[in-house]
């Protein structure tokens, strides 16, 4: 069983967020602070009830509301208006066509739909109070204590989280212990897998281990001492609490080698629960793994391992792993990329076959930059690249444009290539490029489905007699050549003719630019060249 | 589709027959319906008993809250679109409901509100329960408006669907009876039209089949599209009636096939006198209350009884068993017992064979000094 779409509202960072999945693995990639970790709590979360590793009933709080929503809600009320607190809604859509008990049109898609609702929400019984309370028009933090917790099949029937059918393991870098040190993962993750006999089983055999505890002679001697104290009428003497149902899942240890679990490294300890999740028999059980950053914990080797086993056995599972690493998205594959920005996904699928083609063929390329940084800078080639970052340098106090969210990326002559997929996740985008000396057919028409796009930017000279970097630079220290030249470690004789330094400048591109780049004397560069610093520098 | 409407005698083990044929059916899941919770929890209970438990696949379920769960929520907003985000719950509606001015004066009649004007008014209380006698009609135009998608969506949860006292089904839910059959692999109906206590509404809709008449519904309605087998004998052995009260019992409704009493060596074995019916004068009450200690059984609160043994309404006594009945017979009732040629009417019929089919051993009926002289068909019991 599979998921196919997540709808969340008013949850953490998202307002109103969408996110498709596929079936098999799932690449969320996006920045830090992006929301890839709050889409898998989400998910977790509207599937098993639990959050951080504890239950949501004990954990709910303001911070899992929408910051932005939470304060317009209290700004209002102390204006005055009667306004529903905010309301938390993740929807989780079935992909598959098996569970008609949570099938119906309750969805805010208002679908014939399989799937299941987490809804936190004001509790109407306590409109009085509630109406008291704004009244006052005294709110500092959102009343909480007025709302209720619902899981919500599509049939509008209200349903324990454990008898939604779909089940969730979350792997994540920080693990949940219950209080004797085991994993309430890895518990969850060995209990998912029992039988229900085997359970039965298991309790029965944790009740009589108890049962034989209380009827030690030590325990008969404990109460008969405690009987001669008389300190009530009644009988006093201590046992065991038999009452608790699951108590035994509480006191199991997972051993690893003969070494607790939860002493294993953090690294080893990622495998091993990813691993157990995805060797599940139930068909229906932990069918969805969540896999947050594997590359946090692990060594390149470890990381190769594993990501090896996951695409080997992940054909009747379904995994989504968020990831900062081109290395884990390169292995798994682009087309199962799904990018997150500002709250908006973009995926790698719905890419142009000539553009996905192309980025599949970067392998062990840095394909995620673009989507990483604040702003971008494409350019043509490492001339291009180190003359843009000094110009950049100079107007900063020495910064690199990077130090600043700014990467400059060297993309031979797909541009092209790289806007449509800076369209998809609407990063801001500069192009540096030369206008090979035809302004109007390279710049204008070339770009011309671009200029509308208030957040791509072309930076080119109109002047077709400078083709390339070279003439240009040469072009704008025409009234200094002897600095240029002294920049460039030449002798103010040599070249005298502008073309031949233009030549000279052009055979040894790198080298020049490098020269440049690391000189502490300043030039002047071209005009197109300084008006994207410029660019850089808007908000 | 194969569907088998089965007409039960009283006390021939009809929850045990629904226990043991869903135990057998192999696979699929099964919804039990019954009308009432106290028949839902017999239905349970006798699972315990039979089977350990109730296996996962079962589910029983109250005729209401399966109409409430399957039949309303999931499409709730079908006919009317501000019902996406409500609440909808349940309220047992004792008379017609939706009541818009309350007769009086010179109104003769109620005047209600319409369903296509007040659409909320007619379907739903004021905190937005839904009226019971207008649960299944609300379930039906959602179904026809959604295209199918109610019963296209009970189809997917449940295979087998069995309903139980299908005999008190009305109006609208017959509707959903065809349509439950006509949509899942296998329907089992259970009844028994001579016992029709209490129906779940009353509606003017298919009135003609109120009195015990799910047999011609079937017969008009399903058609040749749907086909369902009428069984009158799997069911026809009764383990609680001995012959006596069967052969008198089976007068009432000449035109079913009268019920037999069972031969099994363990049903009626501790009581070997006073078998049969009787009748006695009121004069009597209190000797033969002390002799026998019967169930008394009257048509409701109001008759005169005496204060010394049990007393319990003809309708609500249904599903009982007891060894012994003593029965308050009304003016009508008393004119079949003199000639069981005097017409009766069939809500009176049924009451009065619910009565009579209670007890395991023997029937008696009060009568006043004058009627008992009457009395030429049934012995007579005297002090």
């Amino acid at each position: 069983m599979q998921i196919k779409k997540v709808k969340i509202k008013n949850f953490k960072i998202y307002k109103d967020f969408s996110f498709e999945f596929k079936d098999g693995i799932n690449l969320v990639v996006g920045n830090n602070e992006s929301g890839k970790s709050t889409l898998l709590e989400a998910i977790h979360l509207t599937l098993t009830g639990v959050i951080n590793g504890k239950y949501l009933k004990n954990e709910l709080s303001q911070y899992l509301f929408n910051r932005e929503r939470v304060l317009e809600y209290l700004v209002d009320i102390r204006a005055g208006s009667k306004k529903l607190p905010p309301q938390i809604l993740i929807e989780v859509y079935f992909g598959t066509a098996e569970h008609p008990m949570f099938k119906g049109k309750y969805n805010s898609d208002h679908m014939d739909d399989y799937g299941v609702a987490l809804q936190i929400a004001f509790d109407n019984n306590y409109h009085e109070s509630y109406m008291a309370l704004i009244e006052s028009r005294d709110l500092t933090t959102l009343p909480i204590e007025y709302y209720k917790i619902e899981f919500i099949a599509f049939s509008r029937e209200v349903v324990l989280p454990r008898n939604i059918p779909l089940k969730s393991v979350l792997i994540d870098s920080v693990s949940n212990r219950y209080q004797n040190g085991s994993d309430i993962y890895i518990a969850r993750i060995i209990q998912d897998d029992l039988e229900d006999k085997e359970k039965v089983g298991l309790s029965q055999d944790y009740r009589k281990l108890k049962q034989n505890f209380i009827e030690s002679s030590h325990i008969k001697e404990i109460n008969k001492k405690i009987a001669d104290k008389r300190v009530s009428d009644k009988k006093l003497h201590i046992s065991i609490d038999l009452e608790s149902q699951n108590a035994w899942e509480s006191i199991l240890v997972t051993y690893f080698d003969n070494i607790p679990f939860h002493y294993a490294g953090k690294g080893e300890q990622c495998i091993i629960k990813t691993n157990l999740a995805m060797q599940h028999k139930h068909s229906q059980n932990a069918n969805l793994i969540l896999l947050e950053e594997p590359e946090c914990h692990l060594s390149h080797t470890k990381l190769n391992q594993l990501l090896k086993q996951i695409s080997e056995n992940c054909e009747s599972k379904q995994i989504i792993i968020t990831t900062h690493s081109s290395f884990v998205a390169n292995k798994l594959g682009l087309k199962n990329i799904t990018l997150i920005n500002e709250q908006r996904t973009a995926s790698f699928a719905d890419l142009t076959t000539e553009t996905y083609n192309f980025f599949k063929k970067l392998a062990g390329y840095d394909t995620l930059r673009l989507m990483f940084c604040k702003k971008a800078v494409l350019v043509e080639g490492d001339s291009d690249e180190l003359i843009f970052q000094k110009a950049y340098m100079i107007q900063h106090e020495g910064r690199l444009p990077i130090e600043d969210g700014i990467d400059v990326i060297s993309v031979g002559l797909s541009f092209k290539r790289f806007l449509e997929v800076a369209q998809k996740i609407q990063k801001p985008v500069a192009v540096i490029t030369d206008n090979d000396g035809d302004y109007q057919q390279n710049i204008i028409r070339k770009y011309e489905e671009y200029r509308a796009d208030a957040k791509i930017e072309i930076f080119a000279d109109n002047n077709n007699s400078l083709r390339t970097l070279e003439p240009q630079i040469v072009n704008a220290n025409n009234s200094c050549l002897n600095a240029l030249k002294t920049v460039l470690g030449l002798n103010t004789g040599e070249y005298g003719d502008k073309q031949e330094l233009i030549n000279y400048m052009t055979r040894n591109k790198t080298k020049c630019a490098l020269k440049i780049f690391e000189s502490s004397e300043s030039l002047i560069f071209p005009t197109y060249i300084k008006q994207a610093v410029g660019w850089c520098n808007e908000q | 589709m194969n569907n088998k409407l089965i007409i039960a005698a009283a006390g021939a083990g009809k929850t045990s027959y629904i226990v043991d044929a869903a135990c057998a059916i192999p696979s699929g899941n099964v919804l039990i319906l019954t009308y009432t919770i106290a028949n839902e929890n017999e239905i349970r209970n006798r699972f315990f008993e039979k089977n350990g438990g109730i296996p996962k696949r079962v589910t029983i379920q109250t005729w209401f809250s399966f109409l409430l769960q399957h039949g309303v929520r999931p499409y709730q907003d079908t006919l009317k679109t501000e019902l996406f985000d409500k609440h909808i719950g349940f309220f047992l509606s004792p008379q017609a409901s939706g009541v818009k001015i309350k007769a009086g004066g010179s109104l003769r009649y109620n005047i209600y509100y319409a369903e296509d004007a007040e659409f909320l008014k007619h379907y739903f209380t004021s905190d937005m329960k839904i009226f019971s006698d207008k649960i299944s009609k609300f379930v039906c135009r959602t179904d026809q408006e959604s295209q199918g998608l109610v019963f296209c969506r009970i189809k997917e949860i449940f295979q087998h669907i069995f309903i139980d006292e299908v005999q008190d089904l009305a109006g609208y839910d017959l509707d959903i009876v065809k349509s439950l059959c006509a949509s899942v692999e296998s329907t089992l109906l259970v009844g028994d039209p001579r016992q029709v206590a209490y129906l779940t509404h009353n509606e003017k809709k298919y009135a003609q089949y109120a009195e015990g008449k799910i047999q011609e519904y079937i017969r008009d309605k399903f058609g040749r599209r749907i086909p369902c087998e009428v069984d009158n004998t799997s069911l026809r052995y009764s383990h609680r009636n001995n012959s006596a009260i069967c052969e008198f019992s089976s007068r009432l409704f000449p035109n079913f096939p009268s019920s037999i009493s069972c031969n099994c060596a363990n049903c009626r074995t501790a009581i070997t006198e006073h078998l049969g019916i009787f009748a006695l004068s009121e004069d009597h009450v209190e000797l033969y209350i002390k002799k026998y200690s019967p169930l008394q059984l009257t048509w409701d609160q109001t008759v005169n009884c005496s204060s010394s043994a049990p007393r319990m309404n003809l309708g609500e006594s249904k599903g009982l068993s007891h060894d012994r009945v003593l029965i308050y017979p009304t003016k009508e009732m008393s004119k079949w017992l003199r000639d069981n040629t005097n017409d009766l009417e069939y809500r009176t019929r049924a009451r009065l064979y619910i009565g009579i089919t209670r007890a395991r051993y023997s029937v008696a009926f009060v009568l006043d000094r004058r009627q008992v002289n009457n009395i030429s068909n049934i012995e007579i019991w005297a002090p």
